[in-house]
């Protein structure tokens, strides 16, 4: 028959060369292809991926193809168009044949395999990392201590919580939670009230807490530490745990910082706090107090004692000004002076005969707000912008409302009104609306003409945010916005061993901002003191700290409401400075942890289907909030000593089916059921035990996904009987697992399962004592050879396939 | 369409030779294989024995025009030659008389009132392709159709018209009767050849089509069991006779289950006559005081309006109207039905039914099913008519085989005639008043967080 070539896009006509009795080196007939408007040659039989894959075109995704299986085309990722068929075909199953043409990109093949993915994600019910800890500046292991608040392990809980965060009561109580805006339980029905779980569990071991891991011993560095707020108190922390000896320097008579001057009792009781920063002293670190940097000491004089680093964590302590004219008037009062005052019980310039107004829509605007509110003052807070804008959090807006202020939101203060006897009447504002979207996207209030309008007071709180004093540090340190300039990363300043961290770099921000990076600085002083290059370490924290791609995956789970944290009835709250939250029962505590979808995955990082998905870009899902019935909530299957079952995971593909019957032999697998219930189980869904399974792994090795996964286990390693080896290379043929491989020398070899190939001709096999073979019973002959050997070694994570 | 035959007077040959009458009506005797014999049965297998070469017979069937009645419609003549030109030694031929529609008494009917017409043109068939085994799949909870077509391979034996070296000739054919109860996918050609060789009961990629590749990777030709009824008639009296009735796309006629008000009755029709006129045949006049609309194709089917009956039983016109032949079923809706729920009943049937090895259809028509569930439970926005319009290309386009090429006739059908039914259970309100809300949720969209 002869075979005719179509003329390809670009125009070439037909070689005569081209017909069936072109034959490559194994003798199997060839011929050309066109594929994305390239010619290619192509053997008969090869299928169009094949094809592809070895000209260079390596980005058609597929999910359920192996080279060494026959393909199925069940995933239709690889999808591709060819002319004169009328629906795209899977070039893992199509045969390429004489002058084909074929498209491996289109609109309508990326919107068939997006959609693929979007229905496999829409019935999927795992997730890969968890978002909540990307989302915590920290990233403390989430789902990992809630798993243990669920089996009443508080203590524990409160131990891994340290590994990255020091004060778990403290942020409990005050930390805007960034953390919950991602909490994927939230697409459930209510977000887990992970900030409120981790104090808990700090609150259960408050006396005797545990450290994350043992002090390890002394270095003889000498770490001074100036500012004893919570960025400060975190890096003597893990610094002092590293052995480093600390001393922390503050120009107030007692630690915390705005926790102790700025947060009033009735979110934080200071007696609380107090006991919780004891873990820090308890570590050997010292403190003096009511010594002020730039004004008692200098930087200088701080090396000259014979400190080997430096770290500033002094914050913000500078109030913003109003900016009107009049604003020295008694009436106008500093929003920090008036909190600081009150916190230590000093008298402030607010009680039940005054009218307040608070300008703002931070922490401290809302603080002053409620303390106002508490002295029994009448209270107004005003805000220039809407509320999403504020940076107080919901609740304390709420709660703002609820204890009595009234709220005004988009309004500004154009001036103050001021009688003859010099007198504060009031405050006059313009209302704003939002205008037209700027360049950085955002909306900028923007005054409405003739809307002015005063409101009658007596005393004016700007609380617009604080800056950091200028004056306590030389100029080169200052960046233009009057905060401390370091390298993003490793936080040292352009003075050697000189480190800063919190408000003082980041500008009023939050507690947990401020802790994150005092923790990363930490690590990099500790490095600093080990003499590490500080470029280095600042590219490895980056490399740590980069954001994972996330995608989305619907959810399933039932209905499960947040158990609410009980509060003060806000009747109870006037007049006294008593915490407003009252805190878990222990049977709350548990079954509020028990609510987490427990959001990781063993396989995330390896997962093909997590690699395409991030490719094509699943951010949305059109699937979520249906029925039970439109979702699988599957069991596990633990049961197997070697192999982990998770068919939540399974996406189908029958990999493991066909490599268990075609490739191993036993035949454990089987897609059962019809319809949307189909699923690849073992027959009758019993444990992989009950199968012929004979542990190889082979299964786990074709999973795309994380629903099949090695258990974790012991390693035994063998000695290898050189003197007794006749090389008859029996335990290569029999070894399921190819584990050991035969070439023209008999050699041991590490057959692609895990990362490359790694042979061991037979001199070397001979120079090698005990090598390892994976086993379950130990058979120990001699001594065990401890000589490091490039066969003995942890089995590292299967990589993604390139 | 001009070639349609007026149907009143139109042959019927697949039902005299069934013995029933033009009427339809499924009263007479079941032939046994002297009966076949007195009236000329297997004349047609030994003319071909004797007189004819395999290549002569699949030019006869080419020439008589003969499509696939399975429901693809693939002319077969070609597939017979495919089968014969394969390279191998060993071809296998597999009868499909296993009704996926469960509702369809076509096969069964074929089976339990003249088996040896199916099991004379099965011969042929093979004799045709050079086929030396072949299967005969039937359905085993049709207990009679079953068993007489195991009688039926019996008595052919015994009389030698199967069997080792058949009528003295040197052409020998093993035939084994394949019971099988594996609901709508047992019907599909690959997942049965997968059925037959033990496997799960899963779809596979063609091509290869089974005609290259097919049974343990043989040439195999796949052959329904009405398409193998006609060929002693084609043999017998020639493809122009043959000819004589149909379309001019496709000859013959077709057998035709109808579901009317009165049940299920058996007719047939020349490709090409109307639709109308098959009802009118079953003794059915669709109007506006009696009907909605009409589903042709079976449980995959379209739903056409009465203004459509007009439109030509024949593949592409079917087709070109968003139904299809399929497995030869016509179904009347009743006034009051709502075309809403009518397609979400039938896609939540079709969701279940599906092999579910490949994701457009095991999901993509589960997320269909959800969103008519939604509309019809009045919780539907206007953005599901698109996300519908959209599956309604995605499902098709990405599916492994036919079942997901076809499953979105039934939603595409009823939102092209019956946009009203969707519009008003948009606007909150059945239709025709009868729908009940079944589900809670209706599904929304949600970003990563
Ligand atoms: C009223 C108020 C309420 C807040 N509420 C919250 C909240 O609910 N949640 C939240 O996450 N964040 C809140 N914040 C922000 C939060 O307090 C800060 O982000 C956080 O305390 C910053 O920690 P830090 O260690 O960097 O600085 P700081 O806590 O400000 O500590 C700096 C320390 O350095 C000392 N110091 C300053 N200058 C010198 C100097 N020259 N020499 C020696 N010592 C010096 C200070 O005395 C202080 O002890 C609030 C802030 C305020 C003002
Ligand atoms: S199997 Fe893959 S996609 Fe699924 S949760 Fe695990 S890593 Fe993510
Ligand atoms: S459900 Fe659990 S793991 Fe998932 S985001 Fe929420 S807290 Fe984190
Ligand atoms: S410290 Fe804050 S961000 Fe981190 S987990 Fe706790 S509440 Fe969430
Ligand atoms: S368990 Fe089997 S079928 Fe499921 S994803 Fe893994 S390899 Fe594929
Ligand atoms: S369909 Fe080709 S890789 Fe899955």
């Amino acid at each position: 028959m002869a075979i005719t070539v179509r003329p390809t896009a670009s125009g070439v006509a037909p070689t005569p060369g081209s017909d069936s009795s072109q034959r490559n080196e194994y003798g199997q007939p060839t011929f050309t292809v066109t594929i994305d408007g390239r010619t290619m040659q192509a053997y008969e039989g090869q299928t169009l991926l094949s094809v592809a894959e070895e000209n260079g075109i390596l980005d058609i995704p597929n999910l359920c193809n192996d080279d060494k299986l026959e393909p199925t085309s069940a995933c239709r990722m690889c999808l591709v168009e060819i002319e004169g068929f009328d629906r795209p075909a899977p070039s893992c199953n199509t045969a390429a044949t004489p002058g084909m043409v074929v498209r491996t990109k289109s609109d309508r093949l990326t919107h068939i395999r997006r959609t693929n993915l979007e229905m496999i994600l829409s019935d999927h019910n795992a997730y890969c990392q968890p978002p909540c800890q990307i989302g915590c500046p920290t990233h403390i292991d989430i789902p990992g201590y809630l798993e243990l608040i669920a089996q009443g392990q508080n203590r524990e809980a409160a131990r891994l919580v340290k590994e990255v965060l020091p004060f778990p009561y403290i942020l409990g109580l005050t930390c805007p939670a960034p953390c919950q805006e991602v909490c994927r339980r939230g697409l459930v029905e209510e977000e887990i009230a992970i900030c409120r779980m981790h104090g808990f569990a700090a609150e259960q071991c408050i006396e005797d807490p545990p450290t994350p891991w043992p002090q390890e011993a002394p270095t003889g560095k000498k770490v001074a530490i100036v500012g004893a707020g919570p960025a400060g108190l975190t890096a003597a922390y893990y610094l002092a745990l590293k052995g480093h000896y600390c001393k922390v320097f503050d120009m107030m008579p007692q630690p915390g910082g705005m926790l102790r001057y700025g947060i009033p009792e009735y979110r934080l009781p200071k007696n609380m706090m107090d006991r919780e920063l004891e873990s820090v002293w308890k570590l050997g670190v010292d403190a003096q107090y009511n010594v002020k940097l730039g004004v008692d000491f200098t930087i200088d004089d701080l090396f000259n004692e014979g400190f080997d680093a430096v770290f500033l964590a002094i914050g913000c302590w500078t109030s913003n000004e109003l900016g009107l004219p009049g604003e020295d008037n008694p009436g106008v009062v500093n929003a920090i002076t008036y909190l600081m005052d009150k916190t230590q019980g000093l008298p402030v310039p607010v009680d039940d005969t005054r009218e307040v107004v608070v300008l703002g829509g931070g922490f401290t605007t809302f603080d002053c707000t409620r303390t106002s509110l508490r002295l029994g003052a009448k209270v107004h807070t005003v805000y220039r912008r809407g509320r999403q804008e504020m940076t107080a959090t919901f609740e304390e807006v709420e709660d703002g409302q609820s204890e009595g202020t009234d709220l005004q939101l988009f309004a500004s203060a154009s001036s103050l009104k001021i009688n003859d006897k010099g007198e504060l009447t009031g405050i006059e504002f313009q209302r704003m609306k939002l205008g037209e979207p700027d360049s950085s996207g955002r909306r900028r209030p923007v005054p409405i003409e003739g809307s002015e309008y005063v409101i009658e007071c007596d005393t004016v709180i700007p609380a617009y945010g604080q800056k950091c004093d200028r004056s306590v540090l030389p100029d080169e340190y200052w960046t233009k916005r009057t905060t401390i300039e370091t390298d993003p990363y490793n936080f040292m300043t352009k003075r050697k061993g000189v480190f800063a961290a919190g408000d003082a770099v980041l500008g009023a921000a939050t507690i947990i901002q401020g802790i994150g990076q005092a923790k990363l600085a930490a690590r990099a002083i500790d490095a600093y003191l080990r003499g590490e290059d500080m470029a280095a370490v600042s590219k490895r924290i980056e490399a740590e700290e980069a954001k994972p791609d996330l995608f989305d995956i619907v959810p399933y789970k039932p209905v499960e409401p947040k158990v609410k944290m009980p509060m003060l009835p806000y009747e109870e709250r006037k007049r006294n400075f008593r915490l407003i939250e009252l805190g878990y029962t222990p049977e709350q505590a548990k079954r509020e942890a028990g609510r987490c979808l427990q959001c990781a995955c063993p396989a995330a990082g390896q997962c093909d289907l997590q690699k395409h998905s991030i490719e094509y870009g699943l951010t949305d899902n059109r699937f979520h909030d249906g029925e039970p019935t439109d979702y699988h909530d599957y069991e596990f299957d633990m049961s197997h000593s070697f192999i982990l079952r998770d068919p939540n995971k399974c996406i189908n593909c029958t990999q493991c089916v066909r490599v268990c019957h075609d490739v191993i032999g036993p035949n454990c697998y089987g897609m059962f059921g019809k319809g949307f219930d189909t699923i690849v189980s073992t027959p009758f869904n019993v444990s992989l035990h009950a199968t012929d399974c004979v542990s190889c792994g082979a299964c786990v090795q074709v999973c795309p996904t994380g629903s099949l996964m090695m258990a974790e286990r012991e390693l035994v390693r063998w000695d290898f009987a050189l003197d007794r080896c006749i090389f008859c290379g029996d335990c290569v043929e029999v070894c399921p697992h190819g584990a050991l491989g035969e070439t023209p020398n008999f050699e041991l070899s590490f057959y692609n399962r895990f990362g490359e190939d790694i042979n061991m001709p037979m001199q070397d096999v001979a120079r090698a004592p005990s090598f390892l073979v994976r086993q379950r019973v130990p058979r120990k002959q001699g001594d065990a050879m401890e000589e490091p050997n490039p066969l003995v070694r942890p089995l590292p994570a299967r990589r993604i396939r390139e | 369409m001009q070639q349609t035959q007026q149907t009143q007077h139109a042959p019927t040959p697949l039902l005299q030779a069934m013995g029933l009458t033009g009427e339809g009506k499924a009263s007479a005797v079941p032939f046994t294989l002297d009966d076949y014999r007195r009236q000329g049965g297997y004349d047609a297998l030994r003319r071909a024995l004797r007189e004819l070469s395999p290549t002569q017979v699949i030019e006869e069937i080419r020439t008589s025009g003969l499509r696939g009645r399975g429901g693809a419609g693939y002319p077969t003549g070609d597939k017979l030659a495919l089968v014969a030109s394969g390279r191998s030694t060993m071809r296998y031929l597999i009868c499909n008389a296993y009704d996926a529609d469960a509702r369809s008494l076509i096969s069964a009917t074929l089976l339990e009132q003249n088996p040896h017409l199916a099991l004379e043109g099965l011969a042929l068939a093979s004799y045709a392709a050079g086929v030396s085994e072949a299967f005969l799949y039937v359905r085993s909870a049709r207990t009679e159709a079953a068993a007489s077509a195991q009688k039926a391979v019996a008595d052919a034996l015994e009389a030698n018209l199967i069997g080792r070296n058949i009528m003295g000739t040197a052409f020998s054919l093993a035939v084994t009767v394949v019971g099988v109860d594996r609901s709508f996918m047992g019907g599909e050609e690959s997942t049965l050849i997968e059925i037959i060789k033990g496997r799960p009961m899963k779809a596979q990629q063609r091509p290869p089509y089974p005609a290259m590749q097919g049974l343990y990777d043989q040439p195999t030709a796949v052959q329904n069991v009405e398409t193998l009824a006609n060929l002693p008639a084609i043999i017998s009296h020639g493809a122009g006779a043959f000819r004589q009735s149909g379309s001019r796309a496709t000859t013959g006629t077709k057998l035709l289950t109808v579901i009317g008000p009165g049940g299920a009755q058996l007719i047939e029709i020349p490709f090409g006559a109307s639709v109308r006129q098959a009802l009118q045949q079953a003794g059915i006049d669709a109007n506006e005081n009696n009907a909605r609309g009409v589903v042709v194709g079976g449980m995959e089917g379209g739903v056409l309006p009465l203004s459509a009956l007009d439109t030509p039983f024949d593949f592409d016109p079917l087709a070109q109207a968003d139904a299809m032949v399929g497995s030869g079923m016509i179904e009347v809706l009743p006034v009051d039905a709502c075309m809403v729920r009518w397609a979400m009943e039938r896609s939540d049937y079709l969701s279940e039914e599906t092999c579910g090895k490949c994701v457009p259809c095991r999901v993509g028509v589960k997320r269909i099913a959800g969103t008519l569930q939604g509309l019809v439970s009045s919780l539907g926005q206007p953005d599901d008519l698109k996300l519908l319009e959209e599956f309604s290309h995605y499902v098709p386009d990405g599916s492994l085989c036919g079942y997901g090429v076809h499953a979105i006739h039934p939603v595409v059908s009823a939102m092209r005639y019956f946009g009203d039914d969707f519009a008003a259970h948009l606007a909150g309100k059945c239709p025709t008043g009868t729908c009940q809300p079944v589900r809670a949720h209706r599904f929304n969209t949600k970003h990563v967080l």
